[in-house]
């Protein structure tokens, strides 16, 4: 089960550096969508693999379990 | 020496499970050498001048500089090792971004892991991010000092009035 105050709390976070957060779970799995604002940071975004820990932790679940979409994957059609 | 080196990707959430030392801390920072550890962070450089300047004045400290490689991720072991064999306790920041507040907890959870008290400094808008990065590196209840999200658009006077601010929850964070 997602921890939406947590969550709620890290998208907080990334909206002041202008991106939005979005995490849904689909069966076993949960999907995080990060998507990039007009005046979003570039810089300010954590490297992916440590995303994918901080939303482990968050979440209670395995890493591996979690389906992570940042901005740059959008951009390259992936 | 404790053994600082977690996983660093932190991909299972297993990588939580052993807790991270804390260092013991001083009765007193009256004489002690400060290491401020300088992110890249517009204003951070000022903002850890003028804190280093006012516990000088209040604590007759020594002062040692280093800025960080990248502000968005974690320090290179070596850098933290050579900031640890010149200091007692450490200061750094500031972090007013998600990644360079990230990077900062790390950084805390290691220095502190290597036996040096640590004052990390971030922005209220990121102490969640912040939390977390710690919590994944085995430090969940890591203290910060906090100042107001933005630093980097403040003025020189701005910045000095804050780092006045955050004197004392440093002072706090680095003493027992």
């Amino acid at each position: 089960m997602i921890d939406t105050e947590r969550i709620e709390a890290l998208a907080t976070s990334l909206a002041t550096d202008g991106y939005h957060l979005e995490v849904t779970e689909r069966g076993s799995r949960v999907s995080a969508v990060i998507t990039a604002g007009p005046e979003a940071c570039e810089d300010c975004l954590v490297p992916k693999d440590f995303m994918r820990g901080i939303l482990a932790n968050a979440l209670g679940a395995d890493g591996e379990e979690i389906d992570i979409t940042y901005p740059a994957d959008n951009s390259e059609g992936n | 020496m404790p053994n600082a080196i977690l996983d660093p990707t932190g991909t299972t959430a297993k990588a939580t499970a052993r807790a991270a030392p804390r260092a013991p801390r001083p009765a007193s920072l009256r004489g002690k050498r400060v290491g401020l550890l300088i992110n890249t962070k517009r204003n951070a450089r000022p903002f850890l001048t003028e804190l280093g300047r006012l516990l000088r004045e209040s604590y007759d400290v020594t002062l040692t500089e280093r800025t960080k490689v990248n502000f968005a991720v974690p320090e290179p072991e070596d850098v933290i090792k050579d900031l640890a064999a010149e200091a007692d306790v450490i200061v750094t920041g500031v972090g007013d971004c998600g990644s360079c507040s990230a990077a900062a907890a790390a950084d805390g959870v290691v220095f502190e892991a290597a036996g040096l008290p640590v004052a990390v400094i971030v922005t209220d808008s990121f102490r969640a991010t912040a939390d977390a990065m710690a919590e994944l590196r085995g430090a969940p209840g890591f203290g910060y000092a906090t100042t107001a999200h933005p630093v980097a658009v403040l003025t020189e006077d701005q910045v000095k009035q804050r780092a006045a601010e955050v004197l004392d929850d440093v002072v706090a964070l680095l003493t027992s």
